[in-house]
């Protein structure tokens, strides 16, 4: 087990080395401002049982948990995804194996219940880089996940900061979980925002070999234009009491385009809700060596209770109308009539490309995404919520030729939409800016209301029987007046 | 023009004083006229529609068209059509449409063959309305026949829902062919009608009984004088049974259910499993709970949403086929096919229709092409007033549910309860009261 701690201040704040105070327990500094990331490193056998026998099972597995509390991110930790749990995964050799019990247990999921019920499957024909499986579900806290790894990684006799410390996910802004078999080691790492916190970093456990880092970006002017370059200090707990300076670069596939956007229902919601984005610029980020190559982007993880139409998402111009170019990925076999009550699988991802209009002038314009609620069951109110999360915006950007992105320290990959774009893309992302601060929109939903619905079938079927009766009685007069009619021709006859 | 020469001498000409009214004679003269504008009204109706296509993001063309074309796209790409997701018809539609997927690099003869089947469900009108008037004149006259397959021909609810792209119009044309067979007693012909029908939407063997009871021996051989002794004394029941048998329905079944089944099991052995999911078992299975007219809806919502466990309590839609069945198969065809074998099936489908557990107004249409046969001595068209009534009532009723789906669907009010469901029993209430008065007119 090994752990690496980082602080990441924005670039041009830095600390000086005398600054800070380090001994073989932990580390004490002045309040900065920054982002701190917390990385564990876990080989197989260093896990308990019940996790190490699932992931001796499956390929690859990672979760990606983002909080719908909106978070400024700092380069270069700005991979952005929509709030709530993600997992992405290929089974192994045994498809039986099912990760959802023990995902359930650790993170308080209520949605996943088998990969064949509950996972979509992806695309593996595109790109080699991605999981077969994917599954989402909305999910507002850490809480949960925070309880489960406190119980595992603080054993009786733990220091009173490994509890703390765990207690403090649910502040944090991102977590990852990453497993596959080629580096038979498991990640964990979690992510807090950008605010204003002291440097003190503590062990977890003694054993454990910790490396802390204070760094922000940089940019000398060797820099090749695809990367960045990081400068700070870096320390390991134990085997040094002064961090020593430390300047690298590297290319770096997610990026800050410096705009930002909104995204709200526009009312009335009704039964077909549409999605607006509040784009801040047109442009291309100006910064990307390969501006012209760049295509907007946004990724939306939705919830069964509502689904996007490919078939009304396939004509141009209404496509246009909606400043939208064309769908390049929706999960396959979305289901468009079935209620979200009998619906297994967790619902769907769609990657869109946006047209943003020519103007040269940075203007904020809008995007409009359609979109279609399931029924949800009843209520006593008549009315339900969805709740639907942020997509991520990006400029899709593609590197020169040759170009190549070697696994960077910050490299955070299988975000769903890096598995549909080719290897050389870099992500340039927007900030989410929501007015309240919450990166999901709720959008009510009008259900059959259980309060008024005691008469329901009594009524419906007396209805029905009198209609019949009425019907039978008309008919019954047909057959009796026929019969007088044939008895009078005859009278009439004789 | 050359006037008829049957009337042997020339009509007068039109003064200004009754101009109008001989011009609407004059229009119903002749075919070419009739039959000239319904064609002229649906060929405006399907250039509007490219019109507002090509240029507006709202759509003319209805979804269907687009689920058809997609599924004949597969087929032309040696594919399943039901390879295309919610195609949940027969592959004969994929087939017919194969000329939709033709596409030959230039721009407006893609739109031509992309529009073939609208111009296909639009000409399957004009047959409709062709047969509807050959019926007729059984009746009346050539003039007053076309005055009713008016109603048909130039009815812009059928105009739209054809050239829009929808498939019912095909259906149309077939029921109309096969009660113009056998009122035409060619059996053969009827049977094979009849086969292909069902399969294409089931629904048309609710027709099967009304014509086997139309079909008695007084009616298939006219010829034959009626032996007297059975109209004095009852005859045993094995004797009636016997008598029931006769050539003619034996062949009408033999042929239809030949027909029927052939066709299902080429396309079982050609497509598979999703043929039989997608065009029958979906019906059994489906939940039906979106909202549509159908008096059950509300009802359907509900208990689809029921958990499984509270399923063993009674549920009164479980029973929803006994009413529909009963009538539109049992009661109404041995009260009234042999009183009027066209007004019969008119009832029949619209007790089919509204005793429904899904009903949408494309179902309308399966009844609307029998509408003009009722219609000359229906006491709708004897008292304007009452007629008139009736239309209002059942528009109103109508309208009503729709303005309460409005405020659902598009402004997101709970209207399921009660104002949604209430429409819809009002709804049913008017569709059972003039199923009722049609019946009655059969006295």
């Amino acid at each position: 087990m090994r752990e690496r701690i980082t602080f990441v201040q924005k670039e041009g704040d830095s600390i000086e080395p005398t600054a800070l105070k380090v001994d073989g327990n932990g580390l004490k500094g002045p309040e900065v401002k920054a982002v701190r990331e917390d990385r564990l490193t876990f080989a197989l056998d260093e896990l308990p049982a019940e996790l190490k026998a699932l992931l001796e099972g499956v390929n690859q597995l990672h979760v990606r948990w983002v909080s719908p509390v909106a978070y400024e991110a700092v380069s270069p930790l700005l991979a952005r995804l929509p709030p709530g749990f993600h997992l992405f995964y290929t089974p192994g050799s045994d498809a039986s194996i099912n990760p959802c019990p023990l995902l359930t247990k650790a993170f308080g999921l209520d949605s996943c219940s088998s990969p064949s019920d509950s996972f979509t499957t992806l695309p593996t024909d595109r790109f080699t880089h991605s999981t077969t499986h994917q599954f989402y579900q909305p999910l507002p806290s850490l809480k949960a996940f925070a309880h489960f790894a406190r119980s595992l990684l603080c054993p009786p006799g733990s220091p009173s900061s490994c509890s703390s410390r765990l207690g403090s996910l649910t502040a944090a802004s991102q977590l990852d979980l990453s497993y596959d078999t080629i580096s038979h080691t498991l990640r964990l790492t979690s992510l807090w925002p950008y605010s204003p916190q002291s440097l003190s970093a503590s062990l977890l456990s003694p054993t454990i070999r910790t490396e802390i880092g204070i760094l922000s970006q940089t940019s000398p002017k060797t820099l090749e234009p695809h990367e960045i370059g990081i400068s700070g200090l870096l320390t390991v707990l134990g085997q040094s009491t002064t961090p020593s300076p430390t300047l690298f670069s590297f290319p770096s596939r997610h990026r800050d385009s410096s705009s930002s956007f909104q995204a709200h229902f526009l009312p009335p919601t009704g039964l077909h809700p549409t999605l607006q984005l509040s784009i801040s610029s047109p442009s291309p980020p100006a910064k990307s060596p390969t501006e012209e190559t760049c295509r907007l982007h946004g990724y939306f993880t939705l919830p069964k209770t509502l689904f996007p139409d490919r078939h009304q998402l396939n004509d141009p111009l209404f496509l246009s109308s909606k400043n939208l170019t064309a769908v390049r990925y929706i999960t396959p076999g979305i289901d468009l009539e079935a209620p979200e009550y009998v619906t297994s699988t967790w619902g769907s991802a769609l990657l869109l490309e946006l047209a943003p209009p020519h103007s040269s002038s940075g203007k904020e314009w809008t995007a409009e995404i359609p979109l279609h609620l399931r029924y949800l069951p009843p209520s006593l109110t008549g009315y339900q919520k969805a709740e639907v999360p942020y997509p991520a915006l990006f400029w899709a950007c593609t590197a020169e030729e040759g170009t190549k992105f070697p696994g960077n320290p910050f490299e955070k990959d299988r975000v769903g939409y890096d598995g549909l774009f080719g290897e050389r893309t870099v992500f340039w992302h927007l900030n989410p800016s929501p007015a309240d601060g919450k990166l999901v929109n709720t959008v009510k939903v009008p259900v059959l209301n259980l309060e008024k619905a005691d008469w329901v079938g009594t009524v419906t079927g007396a209805v029905v029987v009198a209609g019949f009766a009425w019907v039978v009685i008309k008919l019954l007069g047909v057959v009796v007046m026929g019969g007088k009619k044939v008895g009078e021709d005859k009278k009439k006859k004789q | 023009m050359t006037k008829p020469s049957g009337t042997g001498q020339p009509e007068p000409p039109a003064t200004s004083s009754s101009g109008a009214s001989s011009l609407v004679t004059t229009f119903f003269d002749r075919p070419l006229p009739l039959y000239l504008s319904a064609a002229i009204f649906r060929l405006v109706f399907l250039l509007y529609g490219l019109w507002q296509d090509a240029n507006s993001p709202v759509k003319y063309t209805d979804i269907d068209y687009l689920v058809f074309t997609d599924a004949a796209r597969f087929v032309s790409q040696g594919q399943s059509p039901y390879e295309r997701e919610t195609y949940r018809y027969t592959p004969v539609l994929a087939w017919l449409l194969l000329p939709t997927a033709h596409v030959t690099g230039n721009r407006i003869l893609d739109v031509a063959f992309f529009s073939f089947g609208k111009v296909l469900f639009a000409i399957s009108d004009l047959v409709a309305g062709w047969l509807l008037e050959k019926v007729l004149a059984k009746s009346m006259d050539a003039p007053r026949a076309r005055k009713f397959a008016t109603i048909w021909l130039l009815n812009p609810m059928v105009a739209t829902i054809s050239t829009r792209g929808s498939s019912e119009g095909l259906l149309g044309v077939l029921v109309m062919a096969l009660l113009w067979a056998v009122l035409e007693r060619r059996v053969t012909l009827a049977g094979l009608l009849l086969g292909f029908s069902v399969h294409f939407k089931i629904y048309p063997f609710i027709y099967a009984p009304a014509i086997v009871w139309w079909m008695d021996n007084e009616r298939m051989s006219p010829n034959k004088t009626k032996p007297t002794s059975l109209s004095s004394k009852p005859p045993f029941l094995t004797a009636k049974i016997l008598n029931f048998i006769t050539p003619p329905r034996l062949q009408l079944a033999l042929i239809s259910l030949t027909t029927f089944s052939t066709l299902n099991i080429a396309m079982y052995l050609i497509y598979g499993t999703p043929f039989l999911q997608e065009t029958y078992l979906h019906h059994v299975t489906r939940l039906d709970h979106r909202h549509n007219f159908s008096p059950y809806n509300t009802q359907l919502y509900l208990s689809s949403s029921l958990p499984l466990s509270s399923s063993s309590s009674f549920r009164i839609e479980k029973l929803a086929f006994l009413p529909q069945l009963l009538l539109s198969t049992v009661f109404i065809p041995l009260v009234t096919a042999k009183k009027s074998l066209p007004t019969s099936m008119l009832a029949q489908t619209f007790a089919f229709v509204t005793f429904n557990k899904v009903c949408t107004s494309q179902y309308f249409l399966w009844y609307m092409v029998l509408l003009p046969l009722y219609l000359p001595q229906s006491s709708f068209v004897k008292n304007k007033k009452f007629g008139l009534a009736a239309l209002v009532l059942w528009v109103v009723a109508q309208g009503a549910w729709l303005q309460q789906g409005f405020e659902l669907e598009f402004l997101g009010n709970s209207t399921y309860l009660p104002g949604l469901w209430l429409a819809s029993l009002a709804f049913f209430g008017v569709n059972c009261w003039i199923l009722g008065v049609i019946i009655g007119d059969m006295r």
